[in-house]
């Protein structure tokens, strides 16, 4: 039964990994400020998701799962209104974003 | 902050148990990781969070300045005073054996939730000023 | 090389890249977001150091508190910094400060060692020992029933322990720094504060702007 749990643990927190790292990319490659938020937006929700369910199939106690799902909980809550607020704050400031009849993408600096 | 709907009703959800959790790591940090420094932080970030969407004046009127300024000496003041408390008692200065049976256990919550007090306070006021300083410019 | 090692170096490697990341940057809200990183990447190594408690106080403070108070300065002044001029005097100073450092390092104990002088001196003994050595109770209490049973002060937690009753009087005194450093920023800003506002420059509050009840 252990051993069980721990490969179902190992299941879901590699996908998660790699999910963070496939966001790690996205924000770097990205031409611009939007996109790169939504490659973002992955890590926040997919990646943590899988990581903290693959480590609550890991715990030792029930105790621990239901902190990790209080924690999954938070960080559902806060990662999106943070992403959220970013982009208010970027649109109200000016900041357009990059459509498809603009031409070709150009990687650009940021913007203030 | 009146359009940012989205940002006000997390904030309102989530203050509360910020609040909690701060809390919750002062006196649990007997048993884990925590402590009164570590909860003094959080707690300060809760109000902090509080003024950033709902404005300094609403967190003004939550946690009055006055009151603030005076928990920085207040924290200060009891760690002290538990030290004078156990050499009037008959031991040395912070001699937690000399508050009596138990008397580690109760000498160091009350010194915890003085430095609690003492570094929380200063946060918020270190922000207040802050934020003083910007609305006047 | 193992897993620990390979975490090891990645950790620090992370490190040292934001350091100078934040020195060779001259937008400064860039530099202020990567101070709040590197503040939760050094939580990070805290953590794998098996230092919850620091980790806790590192990343509570630095990546939360200390980034929101950088932003608010730099509402203040300018967002970014004036070029410096290049200076050898202060390469060379630089390299000789950072050189003595290295080889003082070379001279410490590496983690874990048997013959450290923290592991060796009595006192880290005496310590342990008082806090895990069994409490005398009275007649009637049941063994085991309070979690503090089996030590002499009281309480699980040895950091707390040491922090709090064997190192009460540091305790106290960093308790006393951060009083004055909340002293300090009052005396500094205290003429923003305690001006009177003058009533014609006040700013209102916009009709239909509802406060924290909406």
């Amino acid at each position: 039964m252990d051993g069980v749990r721990e490969v179902l643990g190992w299941l879901c927190i590699v996908p998660g990994a790699m999910f963070c790292v496939i966001g790690g990319i996205g924000l770097l490659r990205f031409p611009e400020f939007y996109s790169r938020m939504h490659a973002a937006g992955i890590t926040d929700t997919l990646g943590a998701a899988l990581v903290l369910i693959g480590l609550m199939f890991q715990s030792a106690d029930w105790t621990v799962a239901v902190k990790l799902l209080v924690i999954l909980f938070f960080l559902y809550v806060t990662s999106p209104t943070a992403a959220h607020a970013l982009i208010h704050a970027a649109y109200t400031s000016g900041h357009d974003p990059l459509l498809a009849d603009d031409g070709p993408p150009v990687q650009e600096g940021d913007k203030p | 902050m009146k359009n940012h709907v989205i940002l006000r009703i997390v904030t309102k959800l989530l203050i509360p148990y910020i609040l909690l959790y701060a809390f919750y790591v002062q006196w649990h940090g007997d048993f884990g990781p925590g402590g009164g420094f570590q909860a003094g932080v959080i707690f300060a970030a809760g109000i902090m969070l509080y003024g950033l969407i709902f404005g300094l004046q609403a967190a003004e009127s939550a946690i009055r300045p006055r009151l603030v300024q005076s928990g920085v000496a207040l924290g200060l003041l009891l760690y002290i005073g538990v030290g004078i408390a156990s050499m009037l008692l008959g031991g040395g200065f912070l001699d937690y054996d000399a508050l009596g049976h138990d008397g580690q256990h109760h000498g160091i919550l009350l010194v915890e939730t003085g430095v609690f007090i003492t570094v929380a306070s200063v946060m918020i006021t270190i922000f207040y000023s802050f934020a003083e300083l910007i609305r006047r410019q | 090389m193992s897993g620990e090692q390979l975490i090891d170096i990645v950790l620090l490697a992370l490190l040292a890249s934001t350091a100078i990341a934040i020195a060779r940057l001259r937008n400064l809200l860039a530099t202020a977001m990567l101070t709040g990183i590197f503040s939760l990447l050094g939580a990070c190594w805290m953590l794998f150091l098996d230092a919850p408690d620091v980790a806790f106080t590192e990343a509570a403070v630095g990546a939360g508190m200390s980034t929101i108070l950088i932003l608010a300065t730099l509402c203040v002044v300018n967002a970014e910094e004036k070029p410096s001029r290049e200076s050898p005097i202060a390469l060379v100073a630089v390299l000789l400060t950072g050189g003595v450092l290295v080889y003082g390092t070379l001279d410490m104990p590496s983690y874990g060692d048997r013959e450290a002088p923290a592991t060796t001196n009595p006192i880290t003994r005496i310590y342990l020992d008082s806090a895990n050595a069994p409490v005398e109770h009275e007649e009637g209490h049941a063994a085991g029933s309070d979690p503090g049973d089996g030590f002499a002060v009281g309480i699980p937690n040895t950091v707390t322990t040491v922090l709090a009753s064997f190192r009460g009087y540091d305790t106290m005194g960093e308790t006393a720094v951060i009083f004055t450093a909340g002293l300090g920023v009052l005396m500094v800003l205290a003429g923003a504060r305690h001006r009177r506002p003058d009533p014609s420059k006040e700013i209102d509050l916009k009709p239909g702007d509802e406060g924290p009840s909406a």
